[in-house]
């Protein structure tokens, strides 16, 4: 069961608003029923989070990001569709069933903060739970204990105006750890953050999660943080999903020109990962296996160096074709010797970013290896280069990615980048056109 | 056609509206419907002005011990004890009650054993055990063994400690050394300055109110400022909802609003007059009329205070699914107060602005004193009673201003810097 189920959301502001959902899952665009004086916000979206992800809702400004967050925890009523909550459907509930379901599934964290000016930052941090009714010492202990995993232990008594900028947003994360729900709403909760503060910021949520393991609706209008954070993204325009999934997916596999041009300026680098840009390791040599068997498997490849691996993929080292040739010519019978153990190795998850300058010290393709020792591919420089051109869903001016058309696809298997990095996006529901009207 | 038949009067008669009568006849209406309401007002106003001005001119032994009750109370909630503050609060106020009522304190004392009180009779040279006072007492001794057992902090000792030092302090000056009251009021309001509003304030308390006194318009003074905080608590009793009410609802917002503009724009002496007949000659009618002109501010303030706190403040509180009387109550509220204390400041000031006129139908007090300087053409007479009004305003003024420093937004504001 997800746990966040959102299903052929609508909400138009104004009052024919039922008229315009009519109009809107017809398929018209928003600006065609502004005739109706209504103004849609959110226009049939639909996705499902999962436990335990983080969930990015990107768009910008007008996109109606906003709105759906607060449709999430039913502080906004949709105009039409429905919204689950563990299986529970919010949006038939009433006030005080709606209260006791905010306060004990879902915590939010605000962009402008939204700490209370009047109380000190450990009763902030406490507030979910005083609302909950918890006796006042066992609150303050849990809302300690949270304010101490955001790092500000020893700040509890000051007043949130003492505290810098980034410090108030932990306070504001803080108050939703302490509520102790399973689900946190993130609203451009680091947004009004200076970029440094901000990807340290991002940073301890990465960590957070990583032991916490909440679920995380996280909305931005920052595509790097969106990739950043995201292990799933939903990509808001004019209040239509234009596409539900991974960082990569989005990059290297737009749904459409709205999408494309989006992501041209992410630094891809930061992105995408050595699975995703790997090449099968073909070819590869068993350390068993003669000189002679070594270099014609080499020649009848084309190159000029191979990786020896095991046969249960254990990566032993590389060879390089002059050394073996030499050995042939000298009689050698095995590789023994010949085998070059200090090979880079790298892991599936390592940005391309990292990878550059091992790529540039190394004499062979750089070999990525998994937790297990296992080779699971191969980058050699080239594909390196490539993987920095945009994809080419639509034809590329000739100037601006000269290399592109020579440059081999750049990532040949995203089914298995996938499974190393995240789940496989089969919940992208939505990823139709739409989108796309210019 | 000649000039005359052009300039011929074009006068259009228009029914004649008596919009006067109308009101005398909703106002008799009123009057005799709900007389046995207004009766009630009446005397409970009354009541407390009466008892009000009886503590600022002559202050009792047990009015004064109560005094002291409720400041170690007020300490006690502020530092997280409102609990055993409030059970002490509730018996006291049951067992006096009951004592009004059916004088069960004075049984009680008159069935113990007499030497229990006769040394205290001796000292403070009194005549008869007050079983009010012995009541007051004894909630002042339990506060302060709250005080001492519940509390660890230094604060609330030293309060409790100077509260009951202060009272015994003033018995022995009133009763063994027999200083007359009037000094000691002064010397309590000098100390209120002190510790609301800093040394300024103090000193100009003592001056002024020194200054009263030497006019012999000590009575006078103190018998309107119980007028002025009586119709102030009960302006503030009602403008405090009203204005609640107009900021969560437009419509109500869109109904109060001229109907404030018109209780501040008729002229007072307007509302005076059937006051009068609802509530026969004397402070009441005074009190009401008061009520009424100085109430608006108190209601604007209120809703634009409300209004001000930050949607975002209130969506975190829907957020964490709190209700809407707590996101009220510890949200807005706290966070509106210091708008909400400007509005009890404008409430008061307007008060003191009503004295004269609700000296005119008998309320008494310094307005009194100025109405008959203009009667008699007595400048002198008319001119201390104005000096001794405009005292009073400025202390009013700047220990409301002073107190809105201590509202949690000011706090809030203050650490920002």
């Amino acid at each position: 069961m997800p746990a966040v189920r959102a299903e052929k959301l609508y909400k138009v502001f104004g009052k024919r608003a039922s008229r315009a959902v009519e109009l809107l899952s017809d398929g018209r665009h928003r600006d065609e029923i502004r005739q109706l004086n209504v103004t849609a916000a959110v226009i049939d979206v639909s996705f499902e989070v999962r436990a335990g992800e983080i969930f990015v809702v990107m768009g910008l400004s007008g996109s109606g990001k906003s709105t759906l967050i607060r449709m999430l925890n039913g502080l906004l009523e949709p105009t039409s569709g429905t919204v689950e909550i563990d299986g529970t459907d919010i949006t038939r509930l009433s006030g005080a069933a709606l209260r006791q379901v905010r306060s004990r599934k879902i915590s939010m964290v605000f962009q402008h903060f939204a700490l209370f000016p009047h109380r000190s930052v450990l009763e902030n941090a406490a507030y979910g739970l005083e609302v909950r009714g918890v006796p006042r010492e066992e609150r303050l202990e849990k809302a300690r204990h949270s304010l101490g995993l955001v790092g500000l232990a020893g700040w509890e008594d000051r007043l949130p105006q003492q505290l810098s900028g980034g410090m108030q947003q932990r306070v504001g994360l803080a108050r939703a750890l302490a509520a102790d729900t399973d689900i946190i709403l993130m609203d451009e909760a680091f947004s009004a953050l200076d970029p440094l503060i901000r990807r340290d910021m991002q940073t301890q949520l990465l960590e957070l999660q990583a032991s916490l393991g909440k679920t995380i609706v996280f909305i931005t209008h920052d595509l790097n943080e969106a990739m950043r954070l995201g292990d799933r993204i939903c990509v808001l325009r004019d209040g239509r999903v234009a596409q539900i999934g991974t960082a990569e997916e989005i990059l290297n596999d737009p749904a459409n020109d709205y999408v494309a041009q989006f992501v041209e300026d992410v630094d891809r680098t930061r992105v995408l990962t050595a699975s995703s840009v790997m090449e099968p390791p073909i070819p590869v040599i068993d350390p068993g296996h003669g000189p002679r068997t070594a270099l014609r498997t080499m020649r009848e490849n084309q190159t000029v160096s191979a990786f020896v691996v095991r046969r249960n993929r254990q990566l032993v080292g590389a060879v390089r074709e002059d050394a073996i040739g030499e050995a042939v010519r000298t009689g050698a019978t095995d590789l023994a010797g010949l085998v070059d153990t200090a090979v880079e190795r790298v892991h599936p998850d390592t940005a391309v970013a990292d990878l550059f300058h091992q790529a540039a010290e190394s004499p062979y393709p750089l070999a990525v290896v998994d937790d297990d020792g296992r080779l699971v591919g191969v980058i050699p420089r080239v594909t390196l280069l490539a993987a920095l051109a945009p994809p080419s869903t639509e034809s590329p001016e000739p100037a601006e990615s000269p290399e592109a058309p020579e440059s081999p696809e750049p990532a040949e298997s995203p089914e298995d980048a996938d499974q190393a990095t995240s789940p496989p996006a089969s919940g992208a529901l939505a990823g139709s056109d739409e989108g796309s009207r210019q | 056609m000649t000039a005359a038949t052009m300039l011929a009067p074009l006068e259009i008669t228009l029914p004649k509206a008596p919009v006067g009568a109308w009101f005398e006849a909703a106002i008799t209406w009123v009057q005799l419907t709900f007389k046995p309401a207004f009766d009630a007002i009446g005397e409970v106003i009354g009541a407390s002005v009466d008892t009000l001005a009886g503590l600022l001119t002559e202050p009792s032994a047990a009015q004064l011990t109560v005094l002291a009750a409720a400041i170690v109370a007020f300490g006690l909630v502020r530092r997280g004890r409102p609990r055993p503050a409030a059970l002490a609060v509730a018996v006291w106020l049951v067992l006096a009650v009951a004592e009004g009522a059916a004088g069960v304190a004075a049984l009680a004392i008159q069935n113990l054993p007499a030497p229990l009180f006769l040394w205290a009779m001796g000292l403070f040279g009194a005549d008869y055990v007050d079983p009010q006072l012995v009541l007051a007492l004894l909630l002042l001794a339990a506060l302060v063994a709250t005080s001492l057992a519940a509390t660890r902090s230094a604060a609330q000792w030293r309060l409790a400690g100077g509260s009951s030092a202060a009272l015994l302090a003033l018995f022995v000056a009133q009763h063994i050394l027999g200083v007359q009251p009037a000094l000691l009021v002064m010397l309590l309001f000098t100390a209120l300055a002190l510790a609301v509003a800093g040394w300024r304030l103090a000193v100009f308390a003592l001056l002024g109110f020194l200054l009263i006194i030497s006019m012999d318009k000590w009575e006078a003074a103190m018998s309107s400022l119980a007028l002025i905080l009586v119709a102030t608590a009960v302006a503030v009793v009602i403008s405090v909802p009203i204005g609640i009410l107009a900021a969560y609802n437009d419509r109500a917002s869109r109904v109060v609003k001229p109907v404030l503009d018109f209780m501040q724009t008729l002229p007072a002496f307007v509302y005076l007059i059937p006051a009068i007949s609802f509530f026969g000659v004397g402070q009441v009618p005074g009190i009401i009329a008061t009520v009424i002109f100085a109430m608006p501010p108190g209601v604007r303030l209120t809703e634009l205070g409300i209004r001000q706190v930050d949607k975002e403040l209130i969506e975190a509180g829907e957020a964490f699914g709190a209700p809407d009387l707590q996101i009220l109550r510890r949200i807005q509220l706290p966070l509106a107060l210091a708008t909400i204390m400007a509005g009890v400041n404008q409430v008061i000031m307007l008060s003191l602005s009503m004295v004269v006129i609700a000296g005119m139908v008998g309320a008494g007090g310094l307005g009194n004193d100025v109405y008959t300087g203009i009667a008699r053409s007595d400048v002198a007479l008319g001119f201390e009673g104005g000096i001794a009004v405009v005292v009073l305003a400025i202390f009013l003024d700047r220990l409301t201003g002073a107190v809105t420093r201590f509202s949690p937004a000011a706090r809030a504001q203050r650490a920002a810097r």
